[in-house]
């Protein structure tokens, strides 16, 4: 009797291991592939190649008056990187003087980038967040690197990771490999090319687009080394940058011609263009600009013919839609690329008279495409890892394996027909085991 | 039945006493008391509290892995039976509660006839009435802590055991390790009451004649069901992470809400370097028990005396206890009753018990509630708690040793080498 139930103990035991091994393989292969087909789905969708959020950190590195025009360079491409839909919280704006509130400033609180004085950079809702003398070599270093003191608040860090697209745009004074901050220090192009090195093993970017506007600019973006870093300066080693136009008024130069050409260029770029790098650069023409811009596309793996201006300049992210019910999403999501933009209507005031008509029309169109999408569906921003929590258990979204409903069912169940087949009634063995 | 249809012995007889005092159950459910008790630290313990096993449940159903966080130390057993089977509205639950008490005093009842060999005496009713107007327990299901459950699965265990149904007793104890994983200590006396029965000869000791291989058996098909219910736990859980969440936080310790064990306040004051050391210590500890009791308890051919007493031990020292702990094993002593002319200070015992039970309470208020104490207080508590246990076992283990050397002639004193 004794060894009839070991044996059919022990047949039930293998069983049931068979059983469940068989059943544990089976889901480990399906949640494999049903991870591998989600995160596929979810990152390898064409529009996005790969990043998730957009950065920009824009840096004026001179101080004093006459240097109004590199400040306005600096707040030119905030207002189109924040037109474009980069939020505030994405951007890191470096200004080393402040142009609006000098003393010598005949309309205070204000800067302009154009000799009519049309469209004011400054206005009353821009967020500098390294201003005076916080503008220094080591304090822009550490805020690549990552490598900030412990005090520093996040408004003045690079929350970057390794889906961020960054767009890097360096204006002021320069020379051959260096670039001048305050006017007491230089940063070389062997510094930015090392902390775009730790960027890059730290994994604090997807792609970096490097601009840079100063006298021989192209020198400092030679030394880059590192991967997924396309660069453009405004002159070429012996050449000088020069500025744009002077304002009567104002009394300075207030732009330089290069940034103005490329402002002037992106002007026609709104969030849902797909104008690409390589029309961006085709609009170089050395003649007006009185410089040869350079490009330095070898470290960069996509063909520019295929990167987006968006892909740096814009806040694009990839949404997924779900139904208005609240259970999880099944199956594939529906993925639509459309730009968040969070502050469509907090751009900087316009001025009565607009030169570029182009301008009204890129306004509009977001907030009512942004508003028709999110009428009738709730609108799901998908960020990297949302509810991925652990284990094989993961988001109902695209498993093929048995969901946890199945699971505890045949769990309950099993355990009820271990408890029958255990509790059944058997003649004669009770006796047996005393 | 004979006995109690007789109207005296029936006056406290089963048939009344069982019925009578569900009713109460069921009528105490509809007080605000059970909302009162839900969130006690002295009635759940954070494996045994009935709001993560919901937190657990909602996080499966929505599909977050459960055992990710430190929320949900619930068996997937558990889960999977209180997501499916059990998807009911909560006052059926607190219904569900207070019928496995009912169940758990039957359960006892059933012990007492197959140790006493009788059926329909006044006892029965006393057990019944000792199990479920306990306050150690009754509190408990109230609040809904599935400690309750445990208890009940544990005299469910007992019950096959004395009965002599091996696989049923094997298989309740291997669910019930799956909840409470320091019921694995129990493992011994379940093997021993199935080998050699439920009544008593503690009164006449004699060697316990237990066949070696029949125990290994046995212990070995625990084993078996032990595995099987791991593999459909794992199965539910979807992964391995549930063992160091549910079993892992016995010897672990890594949640340290106050509950009245003595473990927790120790190791809030723990420096990390030694933390390893003092786990292991005291986990060995509840283990180094097992060994002695059953050793000296077969002798007196009663291992379900020696369950008992693992059942205070365990009480005391276990890493996470709630007062349905101390509760089962001050309900059983019920089923002694051949011991209790022996306690040598019950009185004491009980007093102590009394202390602390309103001392818990109190500074388990003063401390949390009103903040006008400290911890120290709610822990001075525990430890007058811990004593109370502790004397309540030693007393059980002196009284069931005592009883052999019969009553006491005169001019003749009983001493201790």
């Amino acid at each position: 009797m004794r060894t009839n139930i070991l044996k059919r103990a022990l047949l039930a035991a293998s069983a049931a291991a068979a059983l469940y091994l068989a059943l544990v393989v089976y889901e480990v292969r399906a949640n494999e592939t049903a991870h591998a087909a989600a995160a596929e789905s979810f990152f390898g969708a064409k529009n996005t190649q790969g990043h998730t959020n957009n950065w920009a950190v824009l840096v004026c590195a001179s101080r004093y008056w006459f240097n109004y025009r590199h400040m306005a360079n600096a707040l030119g491409m905030y207002r189109t990187v924040k037109r474009l839909g980069i939020p505030d919280s994405n951007i890191i704006l470096m200004l080393a003087d402040d142009a609006a509130c000098n003393p010598r400033n005949k309309f205070p609180g204000t800067v302009f980038s154009n000799a009519g004085r049309h469209l004011d950079l400054y206005g009353d809702n821009i967020e500098v967040d390294y201003r005076g003398f916080e503008v220094t070599v080591p304090n822009f270093i550490r805020l690549l690197t990552g490598r900030v003191e412990p005090n520093v608040p996040r408004s003045k860090r690079l929350l970057t990771d390794d889906r961020s697209n960054i767009f890097v745009y360096m204006t002021g004074h320069g020379g051959n490999e260096f670039l001048k901050f305050q006017d007491n220090e230089e940063i070389s192009a062997f510094d930015i090319a090392d902390a775009f090195e730790q960027m890059w093993q730290k994994k604090r970017y997807n792609e970096i687009f490097f601009m840079i506007d100063t006298c021989q600019a192209n020198t400092m973006y030679s030394k880059f080394y590192s991967p997924n870093i396309l660069a453009t300066g405004s002159s070429e080693l012996g050449e000088s940058s020069y500025s744009h136009e002077n304002d009567n008024e104002v009394g300075v130069a207030i732009i330089d011609s290069y940034t103005h050409y490329v402002l002037e260029y992106l002007e026609t770029v709104n969030k849902t263009s797909r104008t690409t790098m390589s029309d961006f650069f085709n609009h170089y023409d050395p003649v007006p600009i009185k410089s040869h811009p350079g490009v330095r596309a070898d470290l960069f793996p996509r063909p520019v013919h295929e990167t987006l201006v968006t892909d740096f300049f814009g806040g694009v992210a990839q949404v997924e839609l779900i139904d208005d019910d609240s259970e999880p999403a099944r199956g594939t999501p529906i993925s639509i690329s459309i730009p968040i933009n969070t502050n469509t209507n907090t751009n900087v005031p316009i001025q009565n008279e607009e030169p570029r008509s182009a301008r009204a029309e890129v306004r509009d169109s977001s907030p009512a495409s942004a508003r028709r999408v999110q009428s009738n569906v709730k609108v799901k921003s998908a960020g990297v890892g949302v509810g991925g929590v652990g284990s094989s258990v993961g988001s109902g979204n695209a498993r093929d394996g048995l969901s946890g409903e199945m699971r505890t069912w045949i769990g309950t169940f099993s355990v009820l027909v271990l408890g029958a087949w255990v509790a059944r009634p058997r003649g004669g063995n009770k006796k047996a085991v005393r | 039945m004979k006995a109690s249809s007789s109207p005296t012995a029936s006056s406290l007889g089963l048939k009344v006493v069982l019925p009578g005092l569900l009713l109460f159950r069921l009528a105490l459910l509809a007080t605000p008391l059970p909302r009162f008790f839900e969130h006690d630290h002295q009635l759940s313990s954070p494996l045994t509290s009935f709001f993560r096993l919901q937190e657990g449940i909602f996080l499966y159903k929505n599909g977050i892995d459960p055992y990710a966080g430190d929320v949900s130390r619930v068996s997937p057993l558990l889960l999977a039976i209180f997501s499916t089977v059990l998807q009911l509205p909560l006052p059926i639950i607190s219904v569900l509660w207070t019928l496995s008490d009912v169940l758990g005093a039957w359960a006892l009842v059933s012990i007492w006839r197959a140790r006493s060999q009788t059926v329909g005496t006044k006892t029965e009713g006393l057990v019944a009435a000792a199990y479920l107007l306990n306050p150690y327990t009754l509190l408990p299901s109230l609040a809904r802590s599935t400690s309750s459950l445990d208890n009940t699965q544990h005299i469910l265990c007992l019950l096959f055991a004395a009965l002599g149904k091996s696989s049923p007793a094997l298989f309740t104890l291997a669910f019930l390790t799956h909840s409470s994983l320091t019921s694995v200590l129990l493992v011994p006396p379940v093997i021993m009451l199935l080998l050699s029965g439920p009544t008593s000869s503690l009164a006449a000791p004699r060697p316990a004649v237990i066949s070696i291989k029949k125990a290994l058996y046995l212990a070995s098909e625990y084993f078996v069901y032990v595995a099987l219910l791991a593999g459909i736990s794992t199965f539910v859980a979807g992964s391995w992470g549930w063992v160091e969440k549910t079993w892992g936080a016995i010897f672990l310790l890594p949640d340290l809400t106050p509950n009245p064990g003595l473990w927790w306040y120790f190791f809030t004051e723990m420096f990390d370097h030694f933390r390893p050391f003092f786990l292991m210590a005291f986990s060995i500890h509840l283990l180094i028990y097992v060994a002695p009791i059953c050793i000296k308890f077969q002798y007196a051919h009663d291992p379900l005396y020696a369950a008992f007493l693992l059942q205070g031990i365990i009480a005391t020292c276990k890493s996470y206890p709630t007062l349905s702990d101390p509760g089962l094993f001050t309900s059983m002593l019920t089923i002694f009753p051949e011991i209790v002319p022996h306690l040598r200070h019950p009185l004491p015992t009980f007093m102590l018990h009394l202390h602390s039970a309103l001392l818990l309470l109190l500074f388990h208020d003063l401390w949390l509630v009103q903040g006008t104490g400290n911890a120290n207080f709610f822990y001075a508590s525990t430890l007058v708690f811990g004593l109370a246990n502790g004397a309540a076992v030693v007393d059980a283990i002196w009284a069931g040793l005592r009883i052999s050397f019969g009553e006491r002639g005169k001019g003749w004193a009983i001493a201790q080498l």
